[in-house]
């Protein structure tokens, strides 16, 4: 069963699983991972006072660039050998301040999970797998376990308490996921009707041939028992007309087909063109109104008398007495 | 709640050789989140946890509290942040900003102790573009500091998931922490600093969401799951259920990068350097120097394509003159 993945890749859009939940990094920059830094004369005794503030005036106007590919690999330094690792000291430490040992395992509640291979940290896709399989792995153990315990650990579904996540935030994620499925039936039904329309382009041509050899069938019918009758010398008494196959494989049918999105009042049948932005217009007009005729303002007024702008340009540079044809 | 310290006057005084006064009135039944719950029967069966081992070992009682605090100036992301690293642990007490420039580690120590904390998040935002977090055990403990890097706060719509507030997580961690001291001491941190304590006043009863701690590349990676999976009652998952089990990611998610670890709290002697850290003013440097050498490259290449024309002079060409005459 697939899981619930986060992370777009880098490449362009691929079909998506259902339930999967895609995007793409927001604003959380990472930075290069495995750069190497000489700290020798970096490193400053109080931890406190930054060791970055006198590379402060560098940078002031830089935007950080997603350096991922580690641009700056030009200036690669040499991992510090110099670098401080005391071990003793912090095992001291670890023992310092670790729970006894015979803690129950209820008040930590830890399960360690085997990563297996290494994980690419860039692929972002095999990057989430490997932390979703790492919870799902701890959660069976740990719900085992409890299970086992006879502890309530299940949340009943009747059970109301503060979440961590306000309902009005559920909400617009909910609007959210909604538009979103909406979007993609829309596309969908969009390819389709698309298709549709180049078959139906193709189903229209047959039909028409169909038609033609019929009416070309019918036609030679009749001639066919006018010339027998001829040849018969119009004998009375033998009256049955030409066999035109009233009562056929298909019968005598009506057209039944409706045509969707004409109005009963729309006297041009649908075959009047509404305009480019159809949609848009149409919408638009729903919320806005209509807009009105175009001719119910005032055409002579003050401002219009003298205003010559939408004239004949040209006209006035020539000899007025020349007669115009 | 007042169940708690029954429960624990309970617990010592079956620990302490069974010496179980009678002749004290019956005691009241015990009132938790579930309901009213009979007194322990005389096997103490009922007391699964808080109850000792082992005669020997002592009661053990996770009085863990974490203060959360950051720097001033720091942007709305990382105050998101650290939001909510406080809705989700219980036991954190949020303070108000801390404003930094010298003896910084000493007036946070003494924030500390004046909370009454045992450790502490302190959220240090550089330059409103670089988050250092201080990870601190308080009287004398070990620090350590790390860059927060890539991260995702609950707000955003694409982590769909939700949980109880105040509900214990089950942590996770990969199984690459135990393989070094350094990580050995860093994982013990954040099992104390996350893991919320049992007896908590604000501590929910289910266990619905999951932490997701792991180390890739050098870094620490976290992740917050909510759990679903079907099931009917509250002590027992459906048959087959633990199969069916999904998890929906909550959030926040960040990914932690450690810089050192310090044996005091805020400072000290350096424990651990890491060796492949840089801090991103020196990558920002580093980016703006290698723009800056573009122009002088392209000068100085100019200069010496000229040289080598100089120097290997090409001869006439004869049709050269082949149009000269014509306009």
């Amino acid at each position: 069963r697939t899981p619930a993945l986060f992370y777009a890749q880098r490449t362009p859009r691929r079909p998506r699983p259902p339930a999967c939940l895609l995007f793409a990094r927001a604003g959380g920059r990472r930075l290069p991972l495995r750069s190497k830094v000489e700290m020798v004369g970096l490193a400053s005794e109080d931890p406190l006072i930054h060791d970055e503030v006198d590379m402060d005036d560098v940078d002031s106007d830089v935007e950080e660039s997603d350096s991922e590919d580690d641009s700056g690999e030009e200036a690669q330094l040499t991992p510090s050998d110099k670098a401080i690792y005391n071990r003793e000291a912090i095992l001291e430490k670890l023992e310092d301040i670790a729970w006894p040992q015979k803690v129950d395992w209820m008040h930590k509640l830890t399960i360690d999970h085997d990563q297996g291979e290494k994980i690419d940290v860039n692929d972002d896709l095999a990057r989430e797998l490997a932390f979703y399989t790492q919870a799902l792995d701890g959660t069976r153990e740990a719900f085992e376990k409890l299970q086992s315990m006879k502890v309530r650990f299940l949340r009943p579904t009747d059970y109301y308490a503060e979440m961590v996540k306000t309902d009005a935030h559920m909400h617009k994620i909910k609007g959210r996921l909604l538009s979103e499925k909406k979007k993609i039936e829309e596309a969908e039904e969009r390819k389709k009707a698309r298709e549709a329309r180049k078959r139906a382009k193709e189903v229209q041509a047959e039909k028409k041939k169909e038609r033609a050899k019929q009416k070309k069938e019918e036609i030679e019918n009749v001639k066919k028992w006018r010339k027998q009758r001829q040849q018969g010398g119009f004998a009375k008494g033998n009256d049955d007309g030409p066999d035109l196959n009233f009562e056929g494989e298909d019968g005598f049918k009506q057209s039944k087909k409706t045509r969707p999105g004409v109005s009963p009042g729309d006297r041009s049948g649908g075959l009047a063109k509404r305009g480019k932005e159809g949609k848009n217009r149409r919408s638009r007009d729903a919320k806005f109104g209509y807009g009105g005729r175009k001719g119910l303002k005032k055409q002579n007024t003050a401002e219009t008398t003298n205003d010559f702008r939408s004239f004949n340009k040209g006209a006035e540079s020539q000899n007025k007495k020349r007669k115009r044809s | 709640m007042a169940k708690k310290r029954k429960r624990a006057a309970d617990a010592a005084a079956e620990a302490g050789a069974a010496e179980k006064p009678d002749d004290s009135a019956p005691a009241r039944p015990e009132r938790t989140l579930f309901g009213f719950k009979e007194p322990p029967a005389p096997a103490p069966d009922a007391e699964p946890a808080s109850a000792a081992v082992s005669p020997a070992a002592p009661l053990f009682r996770n009085k863990e509290k974490v203060l959360v605090t950051c720097s001033r100036r720091i942007t709305f992301r990382y105050r998101h942040l650290m939001q909510d690293m406080v809705s989700l642990l219980p036991h954190a007490k949020k303070d108000s900003k801390v404003e930094s420039k010298q003896s910084k580690g000493a007036a946070l120590n003494e924030l500390v102790e004046l909370r009454n904390c045992s450790s502490c998040l302190f959220f240090e935002c550089r330059k409103q573009k670089d988050l250092y977090l201080w990870m601190v055990k308080s009287p004398g403990g070990p620090s350590v500091k790390f860059l927060v890097n890539a991260v995702h706060t609950m707000e955003e719509l694409k982590l769909t998931g939700n949980h109880l507030k105040g509900s214990r997580p089950l942590l996770t961690f990969s199984t690459n922490f135990d393989e070094q001291p350094h990580w050995k001491l860093v994982k013990e941190m954040l099992t104390q600093v996350f893991a919320t304590p049992k007896d908590h006043r604000k501590a929910k009863p289910f266990h619905d969401h999951v932490f997701v701690f792991s180390i890739v590349d050098g870094h620490v990676w976290f992740r917050n799951y909510q759990i679903s999976v079907p099931h009917n009652e509250i002590d027992k998952v459906d048959k087959g259920g633990l199969d069916k089990m999904t998890l929906i990611e909550v959030g926040p998610r960040f990914c932690l990068n450690p810089i050192k670890i310090f044996a005091g709290s805020f400072g000290g002697p350096t424990l651990y350097e890491n060796p492949y850290y840089i801090s991103p003013n020196q990558i920002r440097a580093l980016e703006k120097r290698k723009k800056a050498g573009k122009y002088a490259k392209k000068v100085k290449a100019k200069v010496r394509r000229k040289m080598h024309e100089m120097e290997n002079t090409l001869e006439p060409d004869e049709f050269a003159d082949m149009w000269k005459g014509e306009d």
